[in-house]
């Protein structure tokens, strides 16, 4: 018996090279070992790996020397039997034995061929990618594209599908979007300002329409009632501003080439800039319109006004000229000190005040009823009202009375007391007094007391007493004249003509007015300056002695406004000395949205430390900046 | 030629002999163009866009939005294009004035000047919008190419002298066949050797030079080397043997350890070149992310406008 080995090697070219060798015997080993009849120069097979031994002439046994298994057709295995007919194939490290049998000679024939490479290096090996990462991080063209379109739909594509969704929500008052998250928040440069903060999940609630900017319309929506239009022709505002020059003209130029008009409620509300509260308002803010308003809208009311200390036009009070039956007639007038207010009333405030005359004595004497014990002051007749802000109207009974007394007969110790603002029940109540009354009879008439004998002075006392009885002023004429006329009760404080009707026996009492506020346009509050003495604004109070000077202060002059404030920047007039200037922007008196009440002011604001920190302010253009307000 | 006599050990900046390259070139590189013209244009650029961010009295804080805002945007995403146009334009193999050495400097000193654009651009309000978004991937892009700058300035020369020996330089190609002759002669050598030692040996030979995860790569560390632990074993193992005059793993260990600093030198090639070409990895698919982030905040702005 003999086995045949085909070693077989392949060519550059591909072709194969056969080395046949014959081995003789009935055993054939094959391994490492040069000694082996199939010798595999293969590291991975031992130098005497397996063992092929002779069955019958159709069969072989092939088993391992060692316990190191081989592969028979594929499966790995220690011993099996072999058919040379049917053949088969060997498997050790990267060689592969094929099994057939001889065609001539009928010799079991084992081709021998390698099919690794000795090593991994000797693989075929591609330079051009294997110094690179390729392979082992992902593709950069993969990743980019990945990234990107990840992007888009996030937030891109999302955000806009968002707001198609909610966008029939725009423009409705109450309809919020759901809570949660919305896309388009993505969006979003920054938080709402806190007065908007229940807006933050609304993008469409402001941004009505795609690529249009934020209309007034949106903000309208919900500031039905509070958005005064300071002028309602928004593009006479535009022109209040007047037409911007050289880099503010190429800037609005693009601001309207890119759809922001001007002149929309968020030129001046922006918003996005952060959850704080609004800005106080900076003083160019107002005067870039009304520094020299008057060369733009030529037709404007409006005196021109800028700085308060250097150029604000004379205070312009609202002052009672008369009356309308019980109504006031007001008008406002331009200060000046000669400037009075007829208002029906007479008062001496300086009388009142003084603290030597008999006024003063009266306090003096009625310790505890009044504010000082010295003398009257402005509080014991003027009480503000609940706010602070104002004083309420003076009450006759409450602040004069007191002194002058309406009184007119004592009964049992109960003062009865004339009606104060009711002639006719004045008049009707005198008449009843003297009614009701008769002079006394006298004793010796009455028959039962001692007498002078004789009649003489018993008629006497009789044509006396009938004189008396016929002459007693049943009808109380005089009485009701005393009280109307000089030296009377009413006649102190009241101008008394003589157009009155039979009911007021043909007195009459001047109607009284008392103005509640001056300033109508600009806002004044005593509660600020609640720690300045009256006098030190209402100088001439000591002084007058007619109830018709204005004691209202103006802009200049003693106790004018001036003599404190001072403009934004600290500015003041040369002729102007202020001691203990305060800084007063426009927005301290004056409000843009303009109603009765307060101007809006940052809190805190009202602190004169923290005025001066660092605040939010605002101008026209773009009305937050960080900084110090200061002039430019 | 002095420094062709010096040895490879020989300490100083010249250590190893230049036989086969004049070192000291002409050369200059994106960085140094035309003396930093583009260093020096963009620092301009720089300093006049501070000096108008500082002085410059504009009425808001908010500088996305104020006309310095929008010009500094309008200029950052036309430079942010520009940039990424450098991969166009250096696949165009052109001559002429606009040489790819001006553009790539260019890129470098505008790309670094990108930040204070768009840093101003944003006025240092961020917050968890895409528009913060686009800022930051800008920033790392920015950074990504700042490292990828600084390996370029300095991995070639460590590159050049991993390749270079007493023997002269060494390609790449040659790194694979040097390690493939290696194998040949240790699969030949190890032939003799018994079948535990010819399973080490051969754990060695089935090791693929280039195999290894990218962290092995960056690192140059591999834990696991099959031929270093071969080596290793095969000396513990004939530490206990008698020595006989010719052991077959003498010359098994004599070329293990020959392949040992062979692939020792390709891997700290890999490492270098890994190095040079990671950042690429973030720097591309980034600048990709940041033109989607781009378009995204573009058109969200004029969507709410």
């Amino acid at each position: 018996m003999s086995f045949l080995i085909r070693q077989i090697a392949l060519k550059s070219s591909g072709e194969e090279i056969v080395r046949g060798s014959r081995v003789d015997g009935d055993e054939l080993t094959i391994g490492r070992d040069a000694a082996c009849g199939i010798h595999l120069p293969d590291l991975a097979v031992d130098p005497r790996h397996a063992r092929v031994t002779r069955i019958d002439d159709q069969r072989l046994l092939i088993e391992s020397i060692g316990d190191q298994p081989f592969d028979v057709n594929g499966r790995s295995v220690n011993r099996r039997e072999l058919d040379i007919a049917t053949g088969a194939e060997l498997g050790f490290g990267g060689h592969r034995i094929q099994l057939s049998r001889d065609a001539d000679t009928g010799l079991p024939v084992f081709s021998v061929r390698r099919v690794e490479a000795v090593s991994e290096s000797a693989e075929d090996v591609d330079l051009g990618s294997a110094y690179t990462l390729k392979g082992l991080l992902p593709g950069k063209r993969m990743s980019a594209w990945s990234f990107a379109i990840l992007i888009l739909v996030a937030f891109l594509a999302f955000p806009i599908w968002s707001y198609a969704t909610y966008k029939p929500l725009a423009l409705h008052k109450d309809d919020r979007r759901p809570a949660g998250f919305h896309a388009d928040k993505a969006w979003s440069s920054g938080h709402l300002s806190l007065a908007h903060k229940n807006l933050e999940n609304d993008c469409q609630a402001c941004h009505v329409k795609a690529f249009v900017a934020v209309r007034d319309n949106a903000c309208l929506t919900c500031h039905t009632q509070d958005a005064h239009q300071h002028i309602p022709d928004a593009a006479r505002l535009v022109r209040a501003r007047g037409e911007p020059h050289g880099f503010a003209a190429f800037q609005r130029a693009v601001a309207t080439a890119f759809n922001r008009p001007a002149g929309r409620c968020v030129d001046c509300h922006t918003e996005h800039e952060g959850a704080g509260a609004m800005p106080a308002t900076r003083q160019q803010f107002c005067t870039d319109c009304h520094d020299g308003l008057k060369t733009r809208l030529t037709d404007t009311k409006i005196a021109d006004a800028a700085d308060f200390g250097t150029a604000h036009p004379q205070f312009r009070p609202t002052v009672i000229v008369g009356m309308n039956g019980a109504k006031p007639l007001l008008q406002r007038a331009v200060w000046s000190p000669a400037l009075r207010e007829p208002n029906g009333l007479k008062f001496t405030h300086a009388q009142h005040l003084s603290k030597v005359n008999g006024v003063a004595q009266m306090v003096r004497r009625r310790p505890g009823r009044f504010a000082s014990g010295e003398a009257l002051g402005c509080q014991d007749c003027h009480k503000t009202d609940s706010g602070g802000a104002r004083f309420k109207p003076v009450v006759m009974e409450e602040a004069c009375q007191s002194c002058h007394s309406l009184n007119f007969d004592e009964v049992g110790g109960t003062f009865r007391s004339l009606r104060h603002g009711e002639p006719a029940m004045v008049v009707a109540d005198l008449r009843a007094f003297y009614r009701g009354t008769a002079p006394a009879r006298p004793a010796n008439l009455s028959g039962l007391a001692r007498r002078v004998p004789g009649d003489a002075a018993l008629r006497a006392s009789a044509a006396d007493y009938a004189r008396a009885v016929r002459f007693y002023p049943t009808r109380a004429d005089q009485a009701i004249a005393q009280v109307f006329s000089k030296g009377g009760m009413c006649f102190d404080c009241h101008t008394v003509t003589r157009g009155g009707t039979a009911a007021t026996d043909g007195f009459a009492i001047q109607p009284v007015a008392q103005n509640g506020r001056y300033y109508n346009t600009g806002w004044f509050d005593h509660k600020d300056h609640r720690k300045t003495d009256c006098v030190a604004c209402h100088t001439r109070a000591p002084q007058s002695n007619d109830a018709s000077d204005l004691l209202v202060p103006g802009m200049d002059g003693p106790g004018g406004c001036r003599s404190c404030h001072v403009g934004e920047g600290g500015t003041h007039l040369a002729s102007v000395k202020v001691k203990d200037p305060v800084d007063s922007g426009c927005a301290m008196c004056h409000s843009y949205h303009m109603d009765s009440g307060a101007p809006w002011q940052p809190k805190g604001r009202r602190d004169r430390k923290r005025q001066q920190d660092p605040i939010h302010t605002a101008v026209a253009d773009r009305p937050r900046q960080w900084g110090p307000a200061s002039l430019k | 030629m002095a420094s062709v006599a010096q040895g490879p050990e020989k300490a100083g900046k010249v250590r190893r002999p230049r036989t086969s390259r004049d070192r000291t070139s002409t050369h200059e590189g994106f960085l140094r163009y035309r003396n930093g013209r583009w260093l020096k244009i963009s620092a301009l650029l720089a300093v006049v866009l501070i000096a108008l961010y500082v002085f410059v009295p504009l009425p808001g804080q908010h500088f996305g939005s104020s006309w310095l805002g929008y010009t500094l945007g309008t200029l950052g995403a036309l430079l942010i294009l520009w940039l990424t146009l450098l991969g166009v334009r250096k696949r165009a193999i052109t001559p002429g004035r606009w040489s790819l050495r001006a553009w790539t400097s260019a890129h470098v000193y505008l790309g670094l000047c990108l930040i204070v654009v768009g840093t101003l651009h944003s006025g240092f309000h961020f917050g968890w919008n895409v528009h913060t978004l686009a800022w930051a991937l800008m920033m790392l892009v920015i950074l990504s190419g700042l490292f990828g700058i600084w390996v370029y300035a300095t991995l070639p020369s460590a590159l050049s002298d991993n390749r270079y020996d007493e023997e002269g330089a060494i390609t790449e190609k040659q790194m694979v066949e040097a390690l493939r002759s290696l194998d040949r002669q240790i699969h030949d050598a190890a032939q003799p050797l018994d079948p535990q030692a010819a399973a080490l040996v051969n754990s060695s030979l089935e090791e693929n030079p280039f195999a290894g995860s990218f962290w092995n790569r960056v690192t140059g560390r591999y834990a696991r080397d099959a031929t270093r632990a071969a080596a290793a074993e095969l000396r513990r193992m004939r530490a206990y043997r008698a020595r006989t005059a010719d052991d077959p793993l003498d010359k098994v260990d004599a070329l293990l350890t020959r392949k040992e600093a062979m692939l020792g030198r390709l891997r700290k090639h890999l490492r270098l070149k890994t190095w040079l070409q990671a950042w690429l990895y973030v720097h591309v698919p980034v600048t990709f992310a940041l033109l989607a982030a781009l378009s995204a905040h573009i058109v969200s702005v004029f969507f709410y406008w």
